[in-house]
């Protein structure tokens, strides 16, 4: 189930270095929502304290809060690693498990989470996943083959296979194109479009006409000034921002114009 | 880079302004060719249109590589596909002066405008050259409030045709069949002028704010005068 995130007031901290500062938005379920900025604006340290991950930095944290699907996840009851459990990440470089097969990349997950699982049950998951990451066709007759053997655009889409197989409520991507070439971004894009079908998407990225491309709304992080926290300068419909954005800041950066 | 880009996006901006200069210039020569019955006046409108459609394929040519290599956003893409429909309109007003400019050849050396007309002929002639003129300033200073004014003359350009077309089907129109059908087709000819203008009046005030103006308002510029009905309607668009 794709479930809403609500954010409010959210300072993020390394130490008592305030890294980003008073980020409020409501991101909406079964959507792709894109993070622009330039690099050091937070948008990526924002990104991981929507799975509680930032605060696997020794002194890392967080004020404000983060619901999702109406739970705030960093009430004190709440289990880090059950939150990460229905909140799936990819990372900008593809990280398949270099000593697994394809077959037990997919279910690293899964197994981790769960009671063991028959061999059918198994079946029916990788094969669900690598279908829905479209990698199937292309790797069902060698499953047993090294992660590490495909090309990184299929290894990237192999990790997205293994974060949607244990069923999360959102997919977190950060940067997942950047180490790819124009063929494989543009596959990985259309599986994004056809994964917010199911999911809810938040996406990292410097490549603007990816924002433009793939998502429904736009962040533009950005510092106030050198050694300030990151803020969230302007949320919108990513046409909008695209076309019509309400701060000459926004429009200053994605047009290409700095400072 | 980013640099030489910003460079081709302002050259671009002053060759669609020079465009309008040189629109306006036809128009306004072209009217007095009409007027005065100056032949030369007159062969100079419609040799000089070549150059104007060629500096519009020009502006055409850069904008669409800007378009394709820059990948503008924002301001710089309304902007950008603004010129392109601009661009349009301006060669589409160089056209019409170049088409006023052969019925003043052709009449040469009798004016193609009748005594009894002459005066509202005048008057168009005016309201043309400055809406035209006025939708060239708008656009090299995007000029918001400048643009909207235009509205208003636009709405006298629409009055003197009308009014034209009272004379034109009276019972009493004293000069022929030739000379009606020039009239028609010269107030035609300077009713789409400024109705290009506007026309360009309007992306300029979506260039400048991100939306068009009030389409209401702004649609009525548009709308063939009312009370009247003319068989033929020239091929002019």
């Amino acid at each position: 189930m794709a479930q809403a995130i609500e954010v409010s007031d959210l300072d993020i901290y390394y130490g008592d270095f305030l890294a980003v500062q008073g980020v409020s938005m409501a991101i909406r379920p079964r959507s792709v929502t894109a993070f622009i900025g330039p690099s050091g604006c937070g948008k990526s340290t924002f990104l991981r304290t929507l799975n509680r991950m930032h605060e696997v930095i020794p002194g890392a944290k967080v004020r404000g809060t983060v619901t999702i699907g109406g739970q705030d996840i960093y009430a004190s009851a709440v289990d880090p690693v059950a939150v990460r459990r229905k909140i799936g990440m990819v990372f900008q470089r593809p990280n398949p498990f270099p000593t697994m097969s394809i077959y037990d990349n997919v279910l690293a997950g899964a197994r981790l989470n769960s009671r063991r699982l028959s061999r059918s049950e198994a079946d029916t998951i990788v094969e669900r996943s690598l279908s829905g990451a479209n990698l199937w066709n292309e790797v069902k007759d060698r499953l047993g083959k090294p992660g590490m053997g495909l090309s990184g655009g299929q290894q990237q889409r192999l990790c997205i296979a293994r974060a949607i197989a244990v069923s999360p409520e959102v997919l977190l991507m950060d940067e997942p194109c950047s180490a790819l070439d124009p063929i494989s971004t543009s596959a990985i894009e259309d599986l994004i479009h056809e994964l917010k079908k199911d999911y809810t998407i938040v996406i990292v990225t410097h490549n603007m006409q990816q924002a433009a491309r793939v998502s429904d709304e736009t962040g533009f992080f950005n510092l106030k000034a050198a050694g300030e926290p990151g803020h969230l300068v302007e949320f919108d419909a990513t046409e909008q921002m695209f076309t019509k954005p309400s701060l000459p800041e926004t429009e200053a950066y994605i047009s290409g114009r700095f400072g | 880079m980013r640099d030489s880009y910003q460079e081709e996006l302002n050259e671009v901006l002053g060759d669609l302004v020079g465009v309008a200069g040189a629109v306006s210039v036809s128009v306004r020569n072209a009217t007095r060719a009409l007027l005065d019955a100056d032949i030369h006046l007159a062969e100079g409108v419609i040799s000089g249109d070549s150059q104007i459609d060629a500096a519009c394929s020009g502006v055409e040519d850069h904008a669409f590589s800007l378009l394709a290599l820059q990948a503008p956003v924002a301001g710089e893409l309304r902007m950008m596909v603004a010129t392109l429909r601009m661009v349009s309109e301006l060669e589409r007003t160089g056209d019409l002066a170049a088409h006023i400019a052969k019925i003043a050849r052709m009449r040469y050396p009798e004016s193609a405008v009748p005594d009894g007309l002459r005066a509202n002929f005048v008057r168009m002639g005016e309201v043309a050259q400055k809406i035209v003129t006025i939708a060239g300033q708008a656009l090299k200073e995007r000029d918001v409030a400048l643009a909207r004014d235009l509205l208003e003359q636009d709405q006298e350009m629409d009055d003197l045709r009308r009014s034209q077309f009272r004379t034109l089907l009276g019972t009493d129109w004293p000069y022929g069949v030739e000379a009606a059908v020039d009239v028609a087709l010269l107030g035609r000819y300077f009713e789409r002028i400024a109705d290009h203008a506007v026309s360009l009046a309007r992306r300029v005030v979506f260039v400048v704010t991100g939306e068009y103006p009030d389409e209401d308002v702004w649609a009525q510029a548009d709308r063939e005068p009312a009370g009247h009905s003319w068989p033929v309607t020239p091929a002019t668009h």
